[in-house]
């Protein structure tokens, strides 16, 4: 408690100064000055020594006033003081027997609230903060009745010395102990009327308290003698300024309290963590001071990012030289890439020399081979007979075919349907799309690309030939339909592997059970295809002629059982032939190039799939790869090849990748994969070397990449080309290029393409092939 | 396979033990907390806003510590009674979620949460009734202030954890009473804590408000001085449960000085019966105005302490 008067002390002299000029406040101590104290004291010992047994009769503070008024002449005040204690006598005695306002038992109850006052004995300085003097004639009715005169008189005295006493005013305040209690009340009291400053006048004002109730200040004043009064009695005058000996009641002085050691721990300045760091020496430490934060720099995650980050964008760097600004847009983006990729955790790249381990892994061959021929000639049957002798079918699948084909009315097809998957196909009876399946010999793993051999489809053969490394080009051998075959999509076919690279072929002349195996009938075709295949250039080491029957399987994978047929042939069967062929070599030193043939969801670990033929270079797993045309860089999560997951894979085989970081919407059946490092780049425009099947003028024309096919047109004709020497023929502009020329032709392009050099193309117009070549 | 069993806690909350070799001795011997304030003396306040870096506002308010007399008695840290310890935050005002109506006014929403260890009953990790009853009430208080109109289509989020909780009652008196509640009494002081805790984080969020508003608690108590016969009932300011024999009844409201306005007044208690207020049995008017009393004591408090923030802020 005492701390808190201390503290209140403190701004004791303002608050007093504040008030020295108001009129109702003027106390008479506050006037009296050193001197006049010390005076005050001596003669208030001298009086009591006199006075005697009436010395308890009087208080210390009447006997100073009594001084204070006769000018410390001892005498008269004790002449006075005698007086005094004889009339209280008196009076006391007299209450007594009236028995008015006992008081006592209340007293006992209030000691609780104020330990140091009981009723009727309140120090005169605290009653006299409570009344508000706000017109002098209040002012007796607060205190008893025999301090009314000494009171008045002794303001009257001050009154006068006011002027006198202003200098040593701030020296009277250090008050004897008593008046510095009264003061802290004062101070209190100052405080609270400060806060709320009309309270003060509304609610020292007794009369006041009749008026209805309407605001706080008002409430407050009301319930400052809770324990004493009801609200709906009205309270008798003399417990009044006890009531307001509870005042500090009404306003509760709530101090601000230090904060605990818990707040002291929590909203403290971490100066002091500094500090004890700084005191223990720090193990293994090269600098025993921790930096102040750990988080400044970059983390050494960052650090990893950036120099990444930074090494990719040199590869791929192109272009002119960035300034200021771009590179800066340029950190900042790669800054994003990276973070994104932190996102999603990618598979890291193991970093294989893929080609030691391609050679180190090399068991087996690998060839791709395109099946070709005119439409009904029994490729689908052919191929669908190789694989089910070989076992890559079994018996149940061919019977249930069998079952459903009889249904349809065309037993024959059965083994057709072994490629043939499609609903479409099947009800047709002819191939659509490109169908593809594997088998292995002892010695090398096919991969068989079943073309459609229609001529409305031939989009989807010169896709199929685009993947291939040599074709495998099927004859009717039945009456006629050689012939026509000739004319129509054999013909067509054979042009069109050939321009797109493929060298070796081998005719496989079917269906020789329907004329009994007649040796003339194969010779003659052979003669033909090999003349017509000779013009078409394919060397004559590379046409080689099988006979057989697709259908009754004869000479595809087992030998011929017909006595007629093996008296004359003796050759290889199919499969022996296609075991001939020598391992293609493959551009593996080349850039990456992939052609995406399908692109699925491969489940749900794999969003993104596409499959394709590896054209050119190598990859593995966590590659980076550009998606041209859309020029969107994705990466390798994993490769499957022969739906098994293998860490790499090279050109020439045929591949499944799971792709990640990258939207499907960037990637279309078509586009090339490529790696960042040597991206293919998108044309508009090209030129090609083109050996013209039909009239090339410039004309609208289909331009057919594997896959993919944009409209575009024929845009100059540069000039023919010499077939033998490919040099430029001399001479005027051609105007048209006719069947069978070679000319080099500007072809424009109505979207981007990626192309490069080198690349096969085949020109389409209004579904007749004019002309095919390679891009220069 | 491995053992997937978990061997669970009780669900509800565990009292820390009390031996016996306290429980033996009489309960006087033992170190009872008894009051030291006089009756209208509030607690000393700690109150500090911006206390959260990442909230809009916050503040922490503590109350000091009842003091003991004698500080003799068994020195387990679990029967030391500490003051309550609150912080709040404030979230907001920010924009409603986009599936929810419109609302013209600020939609305030409050969660008062015990922490576990919060009181000597551990309280569990989800809201129970008196939490939510807290939170209904705080809600009630604070919406009376802000100024709501200002943030249509917004809503603010003022979230209490009490670190430190009241107890119900002086632990020594709990034995033998099993689990029966001892009428709660510290929500009464912990709500008008979260009352003016919120106040001072709502002004450090820079919510407009008509006014701070400050908690106040009353409450008439009875002693255990008289033996024979039922002590006198006493009008206290700021009790503290553990420090009383018993509480006959108990105020709190939620008080704002500029407008002399009561935006939540709770009322527990034995309070009112007799047609003429006497000392021991005051009526529920002077129980009401002495909380309104308290509630301007710790209006001094909470006034200080953001002019303490706002000096800080400004210096800056």
């Amino acid at each position: 408690m005492s701390r808190h008067r201390l503290v209140k002390n403190l701004d004791l002299d303002n608050e007093l100064d504040d008030f020295e000029g108001g009129k109702d406040y003027d106390d008479t101590e506050e006037e009296i000055s050193e001197a006049d104290k010390e005076h005050l004291r001596a003669g208030t010992l001298e009086v009591k020594e006199m006075l005697g047994d009436a010395a308890n009769q009087v208080s210390e503070k009447e006997i100073q006033d009594s001084l204070w008024h006769y000018y410390y002449d001892i005498e008269k005040t004790v002449n006075y003081l005698l007086g005094v204690a004889e009339r209280r006598n008196k009076v006391e005695q007299k209450k007594k027997k009236t028995g008015c306002l006992s008081g006592s038992e209340t007293a006992l109850s209030f000691a609780k609230f104020s330990g140091d006052s009981t009723l009727f004995n309140i120090p005169v300085e605290r009653q006299s903060i409570l009344v508000a003097p706000m017109t002098p004639t209040e002012r007796p009715q607060s205190g008893p009745l025999e301090e009314k005169p000494k009171m008045s008189k002794l303001q009257v005295l001050a009154a006068s010395r006011k002027k006198k006493a202003q200098e040593q005013k701030a020296g009277s305040m250090e008050l004897i102990s008593k008046d510095v209690k009264g003061l802290t009340i004062n101070g209190k009291e100052d405080a609270v009327r400060k806060q709320i400053p009309e309270r003060q006048d509304v609610s020292m004002e007794p009369n006041t308290a009749k008026q209805p109730a309407r605001g706080f200040p008002f409430r407050k004043r009301k319930d400052s003698n809770p324990h004493e009064k009801s609200p709906k009695a009205p309270s008798p005058r003399p417990k009044k300024p006890e009531a307001q000996e509870d005042m500090p009641m009404e306003v509760p002085v709530v101090m601000k309290a230090e904060p605990s050691a818990f707040a002291n721990t929590m909203f403290s300045s971490t100066a002091c963590l500094t500090d004890t760091a700084s005191l223990f020496t720090m193990l293994y430490v090269a600098k025993p001071t921790n930096t102040a934060d750990p988080f400044s720099g970059p983390s050494p995650d960052d650090i990893v990012i950036a120099a990444q980050s930074k090494a990719s964008s040199n590869k791929g760097g192109k272009g002119p030289p960035k300034t200021n600004g771009e590179k800066k847009a340029d950190q900042i983006a790669n800054g994003i890439e990276a973070m994104k990729l932190d996102n999603t955790p990618r598979a890291t790249s193991k970093n294989l020399e893929v080609l030691k381990e391609y050679e180190k892994a090399e068991k087996k061959n690998e060839a791709n081979f395109v099946v070709i021929g005119h439409v009904d000639a029994g490729k689908s049957t052919m191929m669908g007979r190789l694989l089910y002798d070989l076992d890559v079918v079994d018996q149940r699948t061919i019977d249930r075919y069998r079952k459903d084909a009889e249904k349809m009315g065309k037993s024959s097809f059965a083994l057709a349907w072994v490629l043939d998957q499609g609903t479409e196909e099947r009800s047709r009876g002819v191939t659509i799309d490109i169908a593809m399946n594997k088998f292995a010999t002892s010695k090398t793993k096919f991969i068989i690309l079943d073309a459609p051999g229609h001529k409305d489809f031939v989009p989807n053969m010169i896709a199929g030939a685009a993947q291939a490394d040599f074709a495998v080009l099927v004859i009717d051998a039945s009456t006629g339909s050689f012939e026509s075959g000739l004319q129509g999509q054999t013909k067509e076919h054979a042009l069109l592997v050939r321009s797109m690279g493929v060298q070796r072929i081998i005719v496989a002349v079917n269906k020789l059970d329907t004329i009994n195996w007649s040796q003339d009938r194969f010779d003659e075709i052979s003669q033909q295809t090999s003349a017509f295949l000779l013009s078409a250039n394919f060397q004559k080491k590379n046409i080689t002629f099988i006979p057989c029957s697709g259908l009754q399987g004869d000479n595809i994978v087992r030998k011929s059982t017909e006595a007629v047929f093996t008296s004359w042939y003796t050759g290889p069967t199919l499969v022996e032939e296609l075991d001939n062929s020598e391992p293609v070599l493959r551009a593996l030193e080349k850039p990456l190039r992939m052609t995406i043939a399908d692109i699925f969801r491969g489940g749900v670990q794999n969003p993104l799939s596409v499959s394709g033929r590896l054209d050119a270079g190598s990859l593995q797993t966590g590659d980076a790869l550009l998606a041209q045309p859309s020029g969107e860089k994705c990466y390798i999560k994993s490769i499957d090849l022969d739906e098994q997951p293998v860490p790499w894979a090279v050109a020439g085989q045929h591949i499944t990748l799971h792709l990640a970081d990258i939207d499907p919407i960037h990637l279309k059946i078509g586009d090339v994969l490529s790696s960042p490092a040597s991206p293919i780049k998108n044309a508009e425009s090209f030129t090609a070397k083109i050996l013209a099947f039909g009239f090339l003028m410039p004309m609208k024309v289909d331009v057919h990449r594997g896959r993919v096919h944009v409209p575009g047109r024929v845009k100059r004709l540069v000039g023919t080309l010499d077939k033998t020497t490919g040099d430029l023929v001399k001479g005027k502009k051609p105007r048209v290029v006719k069947p069978g020329m070679v000319a080099r032709v500007v072809v424009d392009l109505d979207a981007q393409v990626p192309l490069e050099s080198g690349m096969r193309v085949v020109l389409r117009d209004e579904g007749e092939t004019v002309g095919s070549g390679v891009v220069e | 396979m491995s053992d997937r069993r978990r061997v669970n806690g009780p669900s509800g909350g565990t009292h820390t033990p009390i031996f016996s070799k306290y429980l033996a001795k009489d309960v006087k011997e033992l170190n009872r907390p008894t009051r030291v304030r006089a009756p209208n003396v509030l607690r000393k306040m700690f109150l500090k806003t911006g206390v959260t870096p990442s909230a809009s506002g916050s503040a922490y308010l503590e109350m000091e510590p009842p003091r003991t007399r004698n500080a003799i008695g068994p020195g387990l840290a679990s029967l030391s009674t500490s003051g309550l310890k609150l912080t709040c935050t404030v979230h907001g005002p920010r924009p409603l979620p986009k599936n929810a109506p419109f609302s013209p006014h600020i939609i305030l929403t409050t969660h008062v949460k015990y922490a576990p260890f919060a009181t000597r009953k551990r309280r569990g990790y989800i809201r129970d009734s008196s939490e939510r009853d807290l939170g209904v009430h705080l809600e009630t208080a604070l919406r009376g202030v802000i100024i709501g109109d200002r943030w249509p289509k917004s809503g603010v989020e003022v979230i209490i954890t009490i670190l430190e909780g009241e107890e119900d009652q002086w632990w020594g008196d709990d034995r033998g009473r099993g689990s029966i509640s001892a009428g709660e009494w510290g929500m009464m002081s912990v709500l008008s804590g979260c009352i003016t805790v919120a106040s001072a984080a709502i002004a450090d969020a820079g919510i407009d408000c008509v006014d701070v508003i400050s908690g106040g608690v009353s409450a008439v108590v009875r002693g255990s001085e008289i033996s024979d016969r039922l002590s006198p009932g006493m009008l206290v300011l700021d009790p503290v449960p553990s420090e009383h024999e018993e509480i006959v009844s108990a105020c709190i409201v939620a008080y704002l000085p500029g407008r002399d306005e009561i935006t939540d007044i709770w009322v527990k208690g034995d309070i009112g019966y007799g047609s003429q207020s006497s000392e021991d049995n005051p009526s529920y008017e002077e129980l009401t105005d002495n909380a309104v009393q308290a509630a301007l004591g710790s209006h001094r408090v909470l006034v200080g302490a953001l002019k303490e923030t706002a000096a800080l802020k400004l210096a800056r």
